[in-house]
């Protein structure tokens, strides 16, 4: 509601529509004479002051006009909108909840309706009933029904795949308590938005009626009937004529419009439109960067901090604090954490792809000996697809659904290599044949919704592949799969990263999955790097608690009699980065001690590993080895 | 208490005017099994297995092709209205996606109170937000969630409201579909142990649905293993894991990864000895056995006839390695073919 | 396609049909309302056998099925009746008014569209820019217009001040191709504004989904450039809901002209149905509403057609 009223023009429409209710209750306290006034030696005079917007053909009071119009303009409204809604808001709430055949022939006979315009309806229907604006507005009425029913059932079907409404059915709410407690109340913001933008169609459609002689009668005060009677006088006494009935009937259609737009935009946050590209980069390599790059990785980034802009004047979301990694050549590099710990953010702002708003504060990027800190959008074109291939977490969603998969296949090959499209069609056969497709050349015909999800991440390796890239982003490509075809894509890749020397940053929230494929791990909490070591030295002697925590509630590693509860972590992963608090991780570690709220951890290299925490170096000569000890009991 | 007899569940896609009819996906196909009170049954395998349908086939939210689902002896597929709001109260569910389970509008006293009302007649507010309260303190939340809306709680807190929203009627079996699958290791441990305490506690029968084996393993007395709509092997929970009888179940497990590199490197040898394959369409299901084109010791009877469920030392099994009967002279089929190689 | 063509095509029929019936029963309510046509001839005549004659002439004195098999086969012969009022065949008076709103309508459409769809990719692709507010407040404006309002303005503006063009009659295209568009080109442009606008703000907000969805960050993951992007991802995913608002808008389109024709004074089917409501001649709104519901159905299945060719889920699975 604040957003709402924060909008002028949101305001300034409820005023007019305010100013028109009150010409529907009580049209004397606007209006300056009656409708009945009239003088014919004055006919068609200017506006005066008198009469501010002129005199009509038997020197009526324009002004005075226009305002009686407007009680003519709401009657109409709820008189069209009143029958549509009434009407078609229960059809349309039956027919989703019946479904089957009611649901199918009710739709039927909206379709039926709905194909013959408001006009032509509302037109038949005063021939029959004589004419008349209520007439008129019976006939729109009738159109507003198809309406109302049609935008009522696709929501309330929306509506009704929502889980809750299973759960409210396993509570024991019959059909009828469901629709009228849960799924028509959360329809009403739908519907009020549409009352809002059916209202301007009923009025724009019922003026025009009147404005053919088709409605109000000629002589009434009645926007329509007003335009009428200015088109036939207007050659004579001028264009000003249509003004004081097209002055209000703009202003309130216009402001139904808007209100129904702000509307929509109080009920549902308004999700921001973003643009394509992220915003350009703030940062530059500075020298202290220089230090932690690391000259010998094939791909390096240093001190890579994020910030997302709030609404309102808050300070920005901090999501990435920091971040510095690097792989070489011919390497796995495993990326582990829990969600919202900033592990996709890292990946794609390190390829350039940042989602907009979001912007880089610091940190640089070296790709093979190349600085591509400040590269623009189309150095990036270059590089990606071509040196560094992406595999994305949604397998399906990441393939374009009206496209064949050959067609997306082939595009890698078209735009960084010279091939032709036939030869890239031969290539991409290969491809698919390399990651194990059964019967590439008519899987390649294939649309995506086609392709099972792990089918579909095949693809997307294919398609990351086709150039030989020298680095793999793959950001949880196995997640959404079943743990069989986990382990055919986990299979897939090692096999082609050993026979192509390839580099891979592997990114999952799966301590399993890393001890399967990482070579080097770092473990990602809260936007930041809490440790990395090597694959070994994580899973014998991790060193962060929160390694060890992550280890240790893992069920696999559950010690012990099974009726033993799961080791767990209480609290819950913060939902943004507060480096101002000391260490990130203190409301949830069991080694907390005062400092450890003030002072801010780095980075430092204790025996094989590098951690943020504290008291790394007690802890490590502690023997705090949750993880070897149980471990051992996994059974085979 | 509840008891599946020969379950199977269709759905037939909507006919459409001048085009054949499409063939039905069949969901479930003859699944039987029964649980008791105090008992925690695990139902796994992988997406499409049919087990959040078996899930919804029982919560009533699904219709039945054919087949019985008994519940304290009455059949739930036939009951009347009145019968049918006493088995809502006994019968209660949590589901899979803790966003889109909770209504947005409502704020968790409206959400865990609303059944209150309806099933114990308790219509005051405040006895009713008393009990409320309990309910939140039973799942580990505090007493001032109450006001709070879906939007303002994390995965995990939603969860635990809708267990709360669960328990409120005192329900004796509770069947939790996927209900920790979409949230993070150290919360999903939470909520595990939360539930295991008070199935404990309230001798709750429970079926716990999700497709990670491991975290079955951590709250199960029993393990179902389900491929493609049938019940392909069933067993205590501790031979069932250390001694599988069905090669769908070997694979599974062995799929698992280990967070652990020397043992991961044995397991996923183990995998790799399984036939990398995609399973039939369920609305186009083989003759015989569905697991075929993917199972190691697949043998020519396997591609003819679907192995009846056949009892193993730790359950049954749908397998023709155990199958026995009739024509086998009471051997297992393996048995058989090894007596045949010899003579 | 072919049978998904078929399909959609087939399906047209019982629509169709079921507007005859809506059609045909407008005389029939028009009768129990307003007395038959006889009734209201013989008004005057007071002899006993002027109803049951007229009648008789007219064919309404049999039972309803009767009158609706012979009505409908006549129909399908293209003969919708006599008017009451000119006592000329229905279907000479609305195939004289057809061609210019046809002309019309189908003008507008064919600006309105390409435009919008212009202007939507324009402003779709850089959300928030100064050319999208530009544009967005173009259209806010041209979307809350009427086109009849719009009409008033041009032709005060084109017509009367500027005198460039003055449509005051249809000129069929037999005289002249020019003619003929400058003739319709002032109330087409009055119906093209609003369908611009209205196609551009919906295809600006589906292609801005498009372009932060999965598969256009997957693209551009590939290297793909930001043309390719916008023309051959995200475009054909946003024309998919741009198709539904066309087949409204181009319904819409259909009823509002005949109130923009009376604006600019051409003698389309809007002169002649508030003609013929004033004077109570229901064969010719039946004929009119049978005439246009049909069009509306012929475009909507088009639209379909177009809607399965952007869909492969729609086309693989209806044929
Ligand atoms: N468009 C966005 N606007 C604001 N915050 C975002 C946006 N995208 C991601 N975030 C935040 O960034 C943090 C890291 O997210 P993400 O990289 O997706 O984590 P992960 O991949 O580890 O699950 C989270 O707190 C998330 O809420
Ligand atoms: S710095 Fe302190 S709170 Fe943070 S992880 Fe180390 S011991 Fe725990
Ligand atoms: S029945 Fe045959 S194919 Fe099926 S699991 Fe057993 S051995 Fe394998
Ligand atoms: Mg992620």
């Amino acid at each position: 509601m604040q957003s709402f009223i924060r909008k002028p023009l949101a305001v300034a429409s409820s005023i007019w529509i305010f100013l028109l209710l009150v010409a529907f209750v009580r049209p004397s306290i606007l209006a300056t004479h009656a409708t009945t006034f009239s003088d014919t030696t004055f006919a068609f005079d200017k506006p005066s002051s008198q009469h501010f917007f002129g005199r009509g053909q038997v020197g009526e009071d324009l002004y005075s006009f226009a305002v009686y119009g407007g009680q003519n303009a709401v009657r109409s409204i709820l008189i069209a909108v009143g029958i549509g809604a009434l009407v078609g808001v229960p059809l349309g709430l039956i027919s989703a909840w019946a479904g089957g055949r009611i649901d199918r022939a009710t739709m039927w006979l909206v379709d039926l309706l709905f194909s013959i315009p408001v006009i032509m309806l509302a037109i038949a229907i005063v021939a029959i009933l004589g004419s008349g604006i209520t007439s008129a507005m019976v006939g729109i009425g009738f159109a507003m029904i198809t309406r109302f029913a049609r935008i009522t059932r696709a929501a309330a079907l929306a509506e009704k795949e929502e889980l809750y409404i299973d759960a409210a059915k396993i509570t024991g709410l019959s059909s009828f308590t469901t629709m009228r407690r849960y799924i028509f109340p959360n329809l009403i913001p739908t519907l009020v938005v549409q009352v809002a933008i059916l209202s301007s169609i009923v009025i724009l459609i019922g003026t025009g009626l009147s404005a053919i002689g088709v409605g109000a009668e000629r002589d009434d005060a009645d926007w329509g009937a007003m335009i009428l009677r200015a088109s036939e006088n207007s050659l004579s006494e001028g264009y000003w004529l249509f003004f004081p009935a097209c002055l209000p009937l703009l202003l309130t259609i216009v402001s139904l419009n808007l209100l129904g737009d702000a509307l929509r935009d109080s009920y549902v946050p308004s999700g921001s439109v973003t643009s394509l590209t992220s915003t350009r980069r703030t940062a530059k390599t500075t020298t202290a960067d220089l230090d932690v790059i690391d000259r010998a990785a094939l791909f390096s980034v240093a001190s890579l901090s994020v910030e997302f802009p709030t609404a309102k004047k808050q300070s920005p979301k901090k999501v990435l604090h920091d971040i510095t990694f690097s792989v070489k050549k011919g390497e796995v590099l495993g990326v582990v954490g829990e969600s919202g710990s900033g592990k996709s953010i890292t990946m794609l702002a390190s390829a350039g792809l940042l989602p907009a708003p979001g912007q880089i504060t610091q940190g640089s990027t070296y790709f093979d000996g190349r600085d591509l800190t400040t590269a623009t959008e189309k150095q990036w074109q270059k590089i990606r697809g071509n040196d560094i291939g992406y595999i994305f977490q949604e397998p399906i969603a990441s393939l374009n659904p009206a496209l064949t998969v050959g067609n997306q296949l082939i595009e890698p090959l078209l735009v960084h290599t010279d091939l032709t499209k036939k030869e890239a069609r031969a290539k991409a056969e290969e491809l698919l044949a390399e990651v194990r497709i059964p019967d590439p050349a008519s899987r390649m015909k294939q649309y995506p919704h086609e392709f099972s999800g792990g089918m579909a991440q095949r693809v997307g390796i294919a398609m990351a592949l086709a150039c030989e890239p020298k680095l793999l982003i793959a950001d949880e490509p196995t997640t959404a799969l079943d743990v069989t075809v986990q382990g055919q894509i986990l299979d897939l890749l090692s096999d082609i990263q050993t026979r192509r020397d390839m580099a891979i940053i592997f990114v999952t929230h799966d301590l399993g999955v890393i001890a399967e494929i990482a070579d080097q791990v770092i473990v990602m909490y809260a936007g930041q790097v809490v440790e990395q070591a090597s694959a070994e030295n994580i899973f014998s002697s991790p060193t962060h608690p929160y390694t060890q925590a992550l280890l240790a509630t893992m069920p696999q590693n559950h010690s012990g009699d099974v009726d033993k509860p799961l080791t767990v972590i209480e609290g819950t992963v913060p939902s943004q980065t507060s480096i101002d608090a000391g260490c990130q991780f203190a409301p949830r570690c069991t080694y907390v001690q005062e400092q450890c709220t003030v002072t801010l951890p780095t980075l430092t290299l204790v025996g094989g590993s590098t951690v943020a925490c504290l008291r790394a170096e007690e802890l490590q000569s502690e023997v705090v080895n949750l993880t070897v000890s149980s471990t051992e009991k996994v059974t085979q | 208490m509840l008891e599946l007899d020969n379950l199977h569940v269709r759905y037939t896609p909507t006919k459409k005017l001048l085009s054949p009819a499409a063939k039905p996906v069949k969901a479930l196909n003859g699944v039987s099994f029964s649980l008791g009170p105090g008992q925690t049954m695990g139902l796994v395998g992988e997406s499409g297995s049919g087990k959040s349908t078996l899930a919804k086939a029982i919560l009533k939210l699904t219709d039945v092709h054919s087949g019985a689902i008994n519940f304290e002896g009455q059949d739930v597929t036939q009951l009347n209205r009145k019968d049918s709001l006493s088995f809502r109260k006994n019968v209660q569910g949590v589901l899979q996606d803790p966003y889109s389970s909770l209504n947005p509008l409502h704020d968790v006293g409206v959400i865990v109170g609303d059944p209150i009302t309806r099933h114990l007649g308790i219509k005051r507010r405040d006895t009713r937000n008393q009990r409320v309260r309990e309910l939140l303190t039973l799942v580990g939340l505090s007493a001032d969630f109450l006001e709070r809306k879906p939007h303002q709680l994390s995965g995990g807190q939603r969860q635990r409201v809708s267990i709360a929203r669960a328990l409120a009627v005192e329900p004796k079996l509770l069947i939790a579909d996927e209900a920790t699958s979409a949230l993070d290791v150290s919360i999903q441990s939470q909520i595990i142990n939360l539930l295991k305490k008070i199935q404990q506690e309230k001798q709750l029968a429970l079926l716990f649905i999700a497709h990670d084996l491991e975290v079955v393993k951590h709250i199960a007395t029993d393990v179902g293993v389900m491929y493609l709509g049938y019940l392909v092997e069933l067993g205590k929970t501790e031979t069932l894991y250390s001694e599988p009888t069905h090669p769908y179940t070997k694979m599974l497990l062995a799929s698992i990864p280990v967070p652990n590199p020397k043992q991961q490197e044995k397991r996923k040898a183990l995998r790799q000895s399984f036939i990398n394959a995609e399973p039939p369409s369920p609305s186009n299901l083989p003759m015989g056995c569905p697991f075929a084109n993917r199972c190691p010791v697949a043998m020519d009877i396997c591609k003819k006839e679907m192995p009846d469920p056949t009892v193993t030392a730790n359950g049954f099994s749908r397998c023709h390695l155990h199958t026995s009967g009739p024509k086998l002279d009471g051997e297992t089929v393996v048995d058989f073919i090894k007596k045949q190689a010899h003579t | 396609m072919a049978k998904y063509i078929t399909f959609r095509f087939l399906s047209l029929l019982p629509l169709l049909f079921a507007v005859s019936v809506v059609s045909f029963s407008l005389a029939v309510i028009g009768e129990k309302v307003n007395g038959s046509i006889a009734v209201q001839k013989c008004a005057e005549d007071t002899s006993p056998t002027c109803v049951a004659t007229i009648e008789k002439n007219l064919g309404i004195d049999k039972p309803l099925r009767h009158r609706f098999v012979s009505w409908f086969s006549d129909a399908l012969q293209g003969d919708l009746g006599i008017s009451n009022q000119t006592n000329g065949p229905v279907s000479e008076l609305l195939l004289e008014g057809f061609w210019p709103t046809f002309s019309i309508v189908g003008l507008s459409l064919v600006l309105g569209v390409s435009l919008g769809i212009a202007v939507g990719i324009f402003s779709g692709t850089k959300p928030g820019g100064a050319r999208d507010t530009v544009t967005s407040v173009l259209s806010t404006s041209f979307l809350a217009t009427p086109s009849y309002v719009i009409g008033i303005f041009l032709s005060f503006l084109i017509a009367t001040k500027l005198g460039w063009v003055n449509p005051t009659r249809y000129t069929p295209t037999e005289d002249g191709y020019f003619e003929w568009f400058k003739s319709i080109i002032l109330p087409a442009a009055s119906l093209a504004l609003p369908t611009m606008a209205i196609i551009q703000r919906q295809l600006r907000s589906s292609m801005a989904s498009a372009l932060q969805s999965r598969y256009v960050l997957a693209a551009r993951a590939r290297g793909v450039s930001r043309n390719a992007l916008v023309a051959k991802h995200a475009l054909p995913n946003a024309m998919i809901p741009t198709l539904t608002v066309i087949g409204i808008r181009v319904a819409a389109s259909i009823g509002i002209t005949l109130v923009v024709e009376r604006v600019f004074g051409l003698n389309g089917l809007g002169v002649i149905l508030s003609d013929a409501v004033t004077n109570n001649d229901i064969p010719v709104i039946q004929g009119a509403m049978l005439l246009v519901a049909t069009l509306v159905l012929l475009v909507n299945l088009l639209i379909d057609i177009a809607y399965g060719f952007l869909n492969p889920k729609v086309r693989l699975e209806n044929g």
